[in-house]
């Protein structure tokens, strides 16, 4: 049993954070709200999502699992305005979600969630130091190394304690620090990692700007970048594995 | 052959590329390169692979698109090329060549027929590489830092004896002898664009309640690469009578049957010519620079073709998967 009613915006953004990895992924759909979790067929990103009932203007569940694709949804959500309600209710008999938007419907036939790539492990992973950051610095950042490189690298300098962005391309190279003035908090701790930009980028995509972003970063591992939506009711944790270093 | 005839015998499985665990493959070399040659690479403009002396190097290419589905998916390729024929006896020698005027026969009824399967495998079977693609292939794979090893005779059954030694998780091959050399799990298509079928031994040798002695008898009965099977016997028949009197020679004794130099081909694959002399670093660091520089501008391959496996390779080379944190 499921039967929701959510803001277009929430519904949007929700998609938009798992869209950037998959183009279909499981949803659970437990007693206290929704799970998404899903990795790239590379195995290179991976996104884990919540958004609680809390996060919904109504919300009834008994911990089912759909199968969705993500971009038919997703041109579905956008046929609404935003401040509109859309109104979800599972069809158990035919595996079908009915979707309302004010007086339109629409029929969605489901995935079999079977036939979903199998949802990944969280890597348990103990990294060195945390920043936490505007997403507009973080769309700053990825911009200017887009102009240059494929690929960027991310690190803290623990003992000028200060957050650094490294992007060297073929001629041209881009540099940014953030020192803790600059940034919301920081927890230094010597790290840096190469990451390509290509899935940077679209990770950004789904960053709001004005969101508080936390970074987790360590030396040649994996950054996890942790940012809440819906007004602090749903959470985004992205997993980002990381480039060997050449040099 | 009994090809088709070991594929229903053979436990199989589809099992997508992202399914599969990482190790090594000890891939046949000489069969995963004539997929490139005689399906893949032979529909597109000759021109772009061949050289201004004439020299086909549509190897080459056939590498450089072929190793990023290795790579991608965490499989470490280790290249095993044939040595020269197995040691045979002159009667030996003449029925191989018998064999071999067969498959040519058959290649052309394929080819009639437009059996493009069967054609690429019957090719593989009765061409041998050039020297010029012998050699190109060996040096391509030395800057893209890909091992190879030299088989003393068949490179399928060296491909088998070093997964059977655990050097190597699979035997890439399109092959179903795999089986018979004794190769514990064996990968097939994986130079189609499709997800890899899964061989395994085991599960073939439980589901059919058979050694892998009596398989091997089976396949002889059949009719196998080095010999001629019994007139009628498919592999039901073959299954059949091998478990009902125990082996190959019984069944000869009791069902008044024969197969010409049966000992000396069961011989060929229980003991197979391989070597232990042999060792490989999967470690890679390719200099995709040279390899480039070495395709495109000494052997004038359109750089168009290869950029993009280039490309993939060097990114599956660089960038790490979140496995290795889970």
């Amino acid at each position: 049993m499921f039967k929701a009613i959510v803001s277009a915006e929430t519904l949007k953004t929700t998609l938009d954070s798992v869209s950037v990895l998959v183009d279909e992924c499981k949803v659970h759909l437990d007693e206290d709200g929704i799970e998404i979790r899903a990795v790239d067929p590379a195995n290179v990103g991976m996104v884990d999502l919540r958004l609680s009932a809390e996060a919904f203007e109504s919300y009834e569940a008994d911990g089912g699992v759909i199968g969705v694709n993500l971009s038919r949804l997703e041109d579905i959500a956008g046929m609404a305005d935003s401040g509109q309600l859309v109104e979800l209710e599972l069809d158990e008999e035919t595996r079908k979600l009915h979707i309302q938007i004010d007086g339109l419907e629409y029929t969605l036939a489901l995935i079999d969630p079977d036939s979903i790539r199998q949802e990944p492990d969280i890597p348990d992973l103990d990294l060195s130091a945390e920043v936490v950051i505007e997403g507009k610095d973080i769309n700053r950042a990825v911009k200017a190394s887009d102009m240059v490189s494929d690929h960027i690298a991310l690190g803290v300098d623990a003992s000028d304690e200060l957050f650094y962005v490294d992007a060297e391309g073929d001629t041209d190279d881009v540099h940014l620090e953030l020192t803790t003035e600059q940034l919301i908090d920081l927890q230094a701790g010597d790290a840096r990692s190469l990451f390509s930009l290509d899935y940077l980028k679209d990770m950004n995509k789904a960053i709001p700007a004005d969101a508080e972003v936390t970074l987790e970063l360590g030396e040649e591992f994996p950054l996890k970048i942790k940012f809440p939506i819906a007004e602090g009711q749903g959470s985004v944790l992205f997993v980002l594995a990381p480039r060997i270093q050449s040099d | 052959m009994g090809n088709a005839d070991l594929r229903d015998l053979a436990h199989l499985e589809t099992v997508p590329f992202d399914e599969l665990d990482p190790g090594v493959v000890a891939v046949d070399a000489h069969n995963w390169l004539y997929r490139y040659l005689t399906t893949t690479v032979r529909w597109t403009n000759d021109d772009i692979y061949t050289t201004s002396d004439g020299d086909e190097v549509a190897n080459l290419v056939g590498i450089v698109q072929g190793l990023p589905k290795f790579l991608e998916h965490d499989l470490n390729p280790v290249m095993v090329f044939d040595g020269g024929p197995s040691e045979l006896k002159a009667d030996e020698i003449a029925d191989r060549r018998e064999q071999r005027e067969k498959y040519e026969s058959q290649l052309e009824d394929a080819r009639e027929a437009g059996d493009a399967v069967e054609v690429a495998r019957l090719e593989s079977a009765t061409q041998r590489l050039t020297p010029v693609i012998q050699e190109t292939s060996r040096e391509l794979l030395e800057l893209l830092d890909i091992p190879f090893v030299e088989a003393p005779a068949e490179g399928e059954a060296q491909c088998a004896h070093i997964a059977k030694r655990g050097d190597a998780e699979y035997v890439g091959t399109e092959d179903y002898d795999a089986l018979l050399f004794g190769a514990p799990t064996t990968l097939r298509q994986l130079t189609s664009k499709g997800d890899p079928e899964r061989m395994t031994l085991d599960e073939t040798l439980a589901a059919l309640d058979l050694s892998l002695e009596q398989l091997v008898d089976v396949a002889i009965l059949c009719g196998t690469d080095f010999n001629e099977g019994v007139h009628g016997y498919g592999p039901k028949t073959a299954l059949k009578k091998v478990k009902a009197h125990g082996d190959l020679w019984a069944v000869f004794e009791q069902e008044d049957v024969y197969v010409e130099n049966a000992d000396l081909v069961r011989e060929l694959f229980r003991n197979p010519n391989v070597t232990d002399e042999y060792s490989f670093d999967v470690d890679l660091d390719p200099d995709i620079e040279a390899a480039r520089a070495y395709v495109v501008d000494e052997w004038e391959v359109d750089e168009s073709e290869v950029e993009r496996g280039f490309e993939r390779i060097e990114d599956a080379l660089t960038q790490t998967g979140l496995d290795r944190w889970t």
